[in-house]
């Protein structure tokens, strides 16, 4: 396998209405089978977000992460994704999420540090062009002299990485810390008191609706790299459909790591 | 019982357990890591299951490295640090 570049790729885009939580999830895991496989070309998705939810990463404790009782009483789903990587807590309206399924030639001989800021540097570009300088602060955070824009997380399945990224638009820090636990531990090098204050969305930084950010997010991206309007095909929908059922919108998947 | 431990950069590594006849038992590693393949995760479990109560962060990352397949890949987690949220666990651990 050599290295390939993004101008490699045929980028197609994805961006439909909104989907439940779970069905965001099965389509992550059906993507990048897809992709991996050689069945669809490499792909940027964007998520409509159908209700409000806390993802919470592949390796996280449930109970040490989330407080059920809170979040029952939010209406706010929990859902595990495949990939690593803290929770997030999502209303619809209030972040910016988005999927990139490519082949593993992309961020060959790379180390996972450089893989991530590649994968993300349309985005510092189109953050950049909104007025926000932003870095990468290694592992994965986005973020800028007012504080942290966004997280990422990458998974490697079947000769593909997905690398999805959430950024906040707005936030309503009380339930945010009314439903996560976040202890102090993992604070402690960050040179912060408190999570909220980690936190400067970008609706604050940039004053522009959701929708505009977005919009301009996807023209940096086919400027800088190539892009297609694309589709969900019916089959990929029918299997994410399944999956969502049979596997991420159960209580054993959630609670794989109690 | 509970530990936690911040990697000095990387992530939070959790660790709970229970102590029985002074060997590790019902060991769980969660936290905001990145470990490929998944499946590593209950290896890593499965490695500390049954180490000594008095085993020190040497012999527990040796432990965990021992168990680990030929391309498991880290990114802000490792043995040591694993090793470390383990004693926080026994040493200071309280009740989850």
């Amino acid at each position: 396998m050599t290295r390939t570049l993004w101008r490699d790729h045929h980028w197609q885009l994805i961006h439909t209405a909104p989907q439940a939580p779970a069905l965001h999830m099965a389509l992550d895991e059906v993507l990048t089978q897809e992709v991996g496989a050689g069945h669809r070309p490499p792909t940027l998705r964007v998520w409509e977000w159908g209700a409000p939810a806390v993802v919470i990463g592949r390796f996280q404790s449930l109970r040490n992460e989330v407080d059920a009782e809170a979040a029952r009483r939010h209406g706010i789903e929990v859902v595990r994704r495949v990939s690593g990587g803290g929770a997030m807590f999502i209303e619809p309206g209030n972040t910016i999420t988005y999927s990139i399924y490519a082949p593993l030639s992309l961020i060959k001989g790379m180390s996972f540090q450089e893989a991530y800021a590649w994968m993300d540097a349309w985005t510092l570009e189109a953050l950049g062009q909104l007025g926000i300088k932003a870095w990468y602060q290694p592992l994965n955070d986005i973020t800028s002299e007012g504080g942290k824009i966004a997280g990422a997380a990458q998974a490697h399945r079947g000769g593909a990485v997905l690398h999805h990224v959430t950024m906040a638009y707005d936030i309503d820090a009380t339930k945010m810390l009314d439903v996560l636990r976040i202890g102090r531990e993992k604070l402690s090098d960050k040179g912060t008191r408190s999570a909220a204050k980690r936190v400067d969305p970008l609706r604050s930084q940039t004053g522009l609706p959701r929708e505009v950010i977005i919009a301009r997010m996807i023209e940096t991206f086919r400027t800088l790299h190539g892009l297609t309007d694309d589709q969900l095909r019916p089959s990929e929908l029918a299997d994410a459909e399944a999956l969502a059922q049979q596997k991420f919108a159960t209580a054993e998947w959630t609670a794989d790591v109690p | 019982m509970h530990g936690e431990y911040k990697m000095p950069g990387g992530k939070l590594i959790v660790i709970d357990l229970a102590v029985r006849d002074g060997c590790l038992a019902d060991v769980q590693l969660s936290g905001d890591f990145f470990l490929e393949p998944d499946a590593a995760l209950h290896a890593i479990d499965a490695a500390l299951e049954g180490q000594r109560v008095d085993a020190d962060e040497h012999m527990l990352a040796g432990a965990v490295r021992a168990q680990l397949a030929p391309g498991v890949m880290m990114y802000g987690i490792s043995p040591e640090a694993i090793a470390v949220a383990v004693r926080r666990a026994i040493d200071q651990g309280t009740d989850a």
